[in-house]
């Protein structure tokens, strides 16, 4: 492992930061999102079981969802608590075998899906997913962002350190062909384009952290743009998509284009103030597609209404302050990286599943973190707030960073447990 | 808000961008939820509501088993069994159980719609019985399913099919009491207007949601008793054997509440097959739809207006020469011989022509039959004996008939002299029984009705006789035309009657008209009599006919009477008088 000169904002070099409590509002903004995606699916699962029944000729009981998705919880929890624990110096050692082992897994699913094994099923247009039989599917787009993060958080973490960030040779160039792969695989293999969408803002997340070039970010940016839409031009579903987003609100459920999301917009609007309440979705009847997938924001809307959305934006936007406050006072930066990449997976999840739902995007296919129904997303993205949730143990007091030592209050200082006597730093 | 962040750092920058995204979506949210609430509530009243039809259920149809209630009509649910060729799993099963319990029930073919796997509603069996389905539906097939269909079923088959008629595949009655009563047997559909699913299954939920119960439709008590109309059709049956006759038709009614208590026609159909039926003639009712010229049975009527008129009376008499001219036609009696100065009564007896020609003239100055003698006519036949009318009974397809009126020029003496033996005018078999039962009970005209009531909670209510005319001709005359016609059947039928009754009739054989003139080889034969023990206490009607035939009312109609009237005696349970 290179070392190489910590940059700006660092204590001194070589300190090492002592362990202290975690930030339990971490674990705990987790539990209310996975309760809260339990509730519906307690609520809407009887619902879609009748849906799934009638129309594709399935005999789910009506507590399938329900069931399914608290072993769902029980597996991320134990993911969380997992990786919440193991020794974070382990991902250094991790970072590359774990990469090789994701993209391996896309490689697989690649080759299993040209020969049409049974494991790599088409879901909808899709070769995304293994399936495991009895064991249920999985989805290894999950696991190569979890990869990422710990890849390039290491990778980059360390480029900083070298203040090579920049560096066409060292960073770009190997960056440039670690995404490539990834949008190979994810876009072009599996035909993903949202997760692809959301794997890139992770690592924009991780690279803006990493104080990359406004420069590069443009060339980043302008590559991402014409490639969209490229993407969205060779593929007739993605150009209906842009077209039915381009209508606006003058969508109807008469259109088959704009079926999905216009029901998306009744079952927000239908909601009101405060909702239906539970156990009276209309839309969840049928009417709505992927109501407890990728629909479930809207749904929540008709169940819960203006107050309820508000209320889970708000939780959402609280995790992603905690996980973005954790990235900051982190000293180390491959650990500073890593929290960087878990909150633009966090939040890239939220921003593209909501804003499609509600018509400020257009539909991409991706799930509402830890809400949504779906084993493999919750698994990864609780494991990845486990890492958060290790992190945030080692993290420094703000106070230890001059630009807001001076007129921070202290009564939202959380406590660490080192002694808090300021030290000499460095800065670039 | 406290970000807790360095200023200017990175991690400030992307919690704005985070805030700056929350803000939006809120706003869009309260755009939708708040600003636009309403529209997406419509919107969503638009795909979500649907109506359903609460199908009201239809009126079944009993008749009469002395005073009990008998079903003639009832209702069944039968299923449709459908397949979903696309969901469906165990295809070879499903056929193989299908065969095996609802062999006879299936679509030819029926294996191979459940290859059709691009539909997703494929009929494959119709009519299946509760038990066929349940036996199916136990198989718990995925991709079958049943859809209810109320179906008529007839527990006594054919009979009274033309008095029922049927419903037709739409729900719609047709013909008969169904067809008339089509608006009072549907009853009112209700409603639901619900919320449903996307299967159009409705769902409690909901504030809008409206049911209206539907109103099942009434259950009819015909006037017809099963029993008689049985017998009737018997009768019917045992007579076309004997004449070889390709059309017979007999109703018995009551003569003292115009309640019919038989109606029947050969050939009929089975109401339950009525799609089989091929031509649709067959559908009406013979004795209501067609109207015939009634022949001699109308002597019976021209001899009650002439004791009414006090112008002739069984024992006057007239010299009868077998001829008589009427202006420039010379009409001539059938049975020939019987010349001299007659009675009346012996011309009723041999239904002599002459003698009610010359009825007809006496009803005027004695020589012709004047304007007195025509309007005289017309107000008895139309206007009281109401033939050439419809007599407005509860079955649809009802004639007219008709009587041409002394005002039209049509209605000339030639004319009425025709319709003193009934030729020359059009009435169904029900008005000349229905004006023959108001002759016979004493002189009132009673609605001719096929409805008793209705059955509500296992009762009959009721509806009573309704009395259209009283007093259309004296007691007397009736008494007096009631002795006549039982000396003329005792005369002409000795030994036919079950004695101790009295049992009248008057025989008809019309000429009917083709290619614009009466045809000497084609007849109409009937009979309308009565029988009872003090007074009338039924009145039967037999009617005889077929293409090209001389069917003659002594001959071939009278003994389906008979036939009836006997049989009558006992299941009224008749007491014989002296």
């Amino acid at each position: 492992m290179p070392t190489g000169g910590w940059s700006r904002r660092q204590p001194k070099s070589g300190e090492v930061v002592r362990r202290h409590r975690p930030d339990y509002k971490i674990a705990l903004y987790t539990a209310i999102l996975m309760l809260l995606g339990l509730v519906v699916m307690y609520a809407l699962g009887p619902q879609r079981a009748h849906v799934m029944n009638a129309a594709m000729g399935s005999n789910y009981s009506d507590s399938y969802f329900f069931i399914k998705q608290v072993a769902h919880i029980v597996l991320a929890a134990g993911a969380f608590v997992f990786v919440a624990f193991v020794p974070v110096k382990i991902y250094y050692k991790l970072a590359t075998p774990l990469l090789i082992a994701a993209l391996a897994a896309c490689t697989v699913l690649l080759f299993a899906g040209w020969l049409d094994l049974p494991f790599a099923p088409e879901i909808n247009g899709a070769r995304s997913w293994f399936s495991l039989g009895a064991l249920g599917s999985f989805q290894p787009s999950e696991l190569l962002k979890l990869a990422l993060v710990v890849y390039l958080g290491v990778f980059l973490g360390i480029r900083v350190k070298q203040g090579l960030i920049n560096d066409f040779d060292k960073t770009i160039l190997p960056l440039a062909v670690i995404l490539g792969l990834v949008v190979f695989f994810v876009v072009l293999a599996q035909r993903d384009l949202g997760t692809g969408m959301a794997t890139l803002m992770m690592v924009a997340a991780m690279l803006f952290m990493a104080g990359l070039s406004k420069r590069w970010f443009a060339i980043f940016g302008a590559v991402v743009l014409v490639g969209g839409l490229v993407m969205t031009l060779a593929y007739p579903h993605r150009m209906s998509r842009l077209t039915t987003f381009l209508k606006g609100d003058e969508t109807s459920v008469s259109d088959d284009s704009t079926y999905h999301i216009e029901n998306a917009k009744i079952a927000i609007g239908t909601g009101g103030l405060f909702g239906v309440g539970i156990g009276n979705s209309v839309q969840a009847t049928g009417y709505l597609p992927e109501v407890i997938n990728d629909s479930i924001f809207a749904v929540m809307g008709e169940v819960f209404g203006f107050v309820g959305l508000v209320a889970l934006i708000a939780i959402f936007v609280a995790m992603l302050l905690r996980i973005l406050r954790t990235a900051e006072f982190l000293v180390d930066y491959r650990l500073k990286l890593m929290a960087a990449g878990v909150f633009g997976w966090f939040g890239s999840h939220v921003i593209l599943n909501i804003a499609a739902i509600i018509g400020l995007m257009p539909l991409t296919g991706i799930t509402l973190p830890l809400v949504s129904y779906g084993g493999t997303s919750m698994l990864f993205m609780a494991a990845a707030l486990g890492l958060v949730f290790q992190l945030s143990r080692y993290t420094i007091h703000p106070s230890h960073t001059k630009e807001i030592a001076k007129y921070e209050n202290s009564s939202s200082r959380r406590r660490v447990g080192r002694a808090r006597h300021s030290s000499s730093r460095r800065s670039s | 808000m406290n970000l807790d962040l360095p200023k200017n750092g990175y991690s400030r920058k992307l919690a704005y961008v985070i805030l700056a995204i929350a803000a939006l979506f809120v706003l869009r949210l309260f755009y939708l939820q708040i600003i636009k609430h309403s529209y997406y509530v419509d919107q969503a009243r638009a795909i979500q509501e649907r109506r359903f039809v609460l199908p009201a259920q239809r009126g079944e149809i009993y008749a009469l088993d002395g005073e009990s209630p008998v079903k003639l009509v009832m209702n069944q649910t039968v299923y449709t069994v459908f397949a979903d060729p696309k969901t469906i799993t165990q295809k070879d099963e499903i056929i193989e159980t299908l065969r095996e319990v609802a062999g006879g029930n299936l679509r030819q073919g029926f294996a191979d719609l459940l290859d059709q796997t691009d539909t997703r509603y494929q009929v494959l069996g119709t009519k299946l019985t509760t038990t066929q389905r349940d036996k199916i539906k136990a198989k718990n097939y995925y991709g079958i399913g049943f859809q209810a269909v109320s179906q008529r079923v007839y527990p006594e088959g054919k009979l009274a099919s033309q008095v029922l008629g049927f419903v037709n595949a739409e729900g719609t009655g047709a013909y008969g009491i169904e067809g008339y009563m089509n608006e009072r047997l549907k009853g009112e559909d209700g409603l639901l207007q619900s919320v449903a699913d996307v299967r159009d299954v409705p769902l409690t939920i909901g504030k809008n949601n409206i049911r209206i119960e539907p109103q099942n439709g009434d259950d009819l008590v015909l006037s017809i008793d099963r029993n008689i109309q049985s017998k009737v059709e018997q009768a019917i049956l045992a007579g076309v054997d004997r004449t070889g006759a390709p059309q017979i038709s007999a109703l018995v009614m009551n003569p003292n509440t115009g309640r019919v208590m038989a109606m029947a026609n050969y050939p009929s159909y089975n109401p339950a097959e009525f799609y089989k039926v091929r031509d649709a003639a067959i559908f009406n009712n013979n004795t209501i739809s067609v109207p015939y010229e009634p022949g001699s049975t109308i002597k019976a009527f021209t001899m009650a207006t002439a004791i009414d008129k006090n112008v002739a009376h069984a024992t006057d008499t007239y010299n009868n020469t077998d001829y008589i001219t009427v202006g420039d036609r010379t009409i001539s009696n059938a049975s020939k011989g019987r010349t001299g100065l007659i009675t009346f009564q012996t011309a009723m007896e041999w239904s002599l022509n002459t003698g009610f020609v010359t009825i007809a003239q006496r009803l005027g100055d004695g020589r012709n039959i004047n304007r007195t003698a025509r309007d005289t006519m017309y107000d008895y036949f139309y206007n009281r004996f109401r033939l050439g009318q419809a007599t407005g009974v509860e079955l649809s397809n009802e004639a007219y008939g008709s009587i041409i009126s002394p005002q039209s020029s049509m209605g000339n003496e030639v004319r009425y002299s025709n319709m003193s033996f009934g030729q020359g005018m059009e009435s169904t078999m029900l008005q000349v029984a229905a004006g023959f039962s108001s002759a016979v009970n004493g002189g009132t005209y009673y609605q001719p009705s096929v409805v008793a009531g209705v059955l509500k909670g296992g009762e009959i209510e009721s509806t009573k006789p309704e009395v259209k005319q009283a007093g259309l001709i004296a007691g007397s005359t009736s008494r007096e035309l009631v002795g006549m016609l039982q000396q003329a059947r005792r005369s002409s039928f000795p030994g036919a009657d079950k004695p101790g009754y009295i049992v009248g009739g008057k025989t008809g054989t019309s000429q009917v008209i083709r290619n614009g003139a009466y045809s000497e080889a084609e007849t109409i034969a009937s009979y309308v009599g009565f029988g009872g023990s003090d007074r009338p206490e039924y009145v039967i009607m037999i009617q005889v006919a077929g293409k090209d035939r001389v069917w003659q009312g002594s001959r071939d109609a009278m003994p389906i009477f008979t036939d009836i009237s006997n049989w009558m005696i006992d299941y009224l349970k008749l007491r014989p008088k002296g």
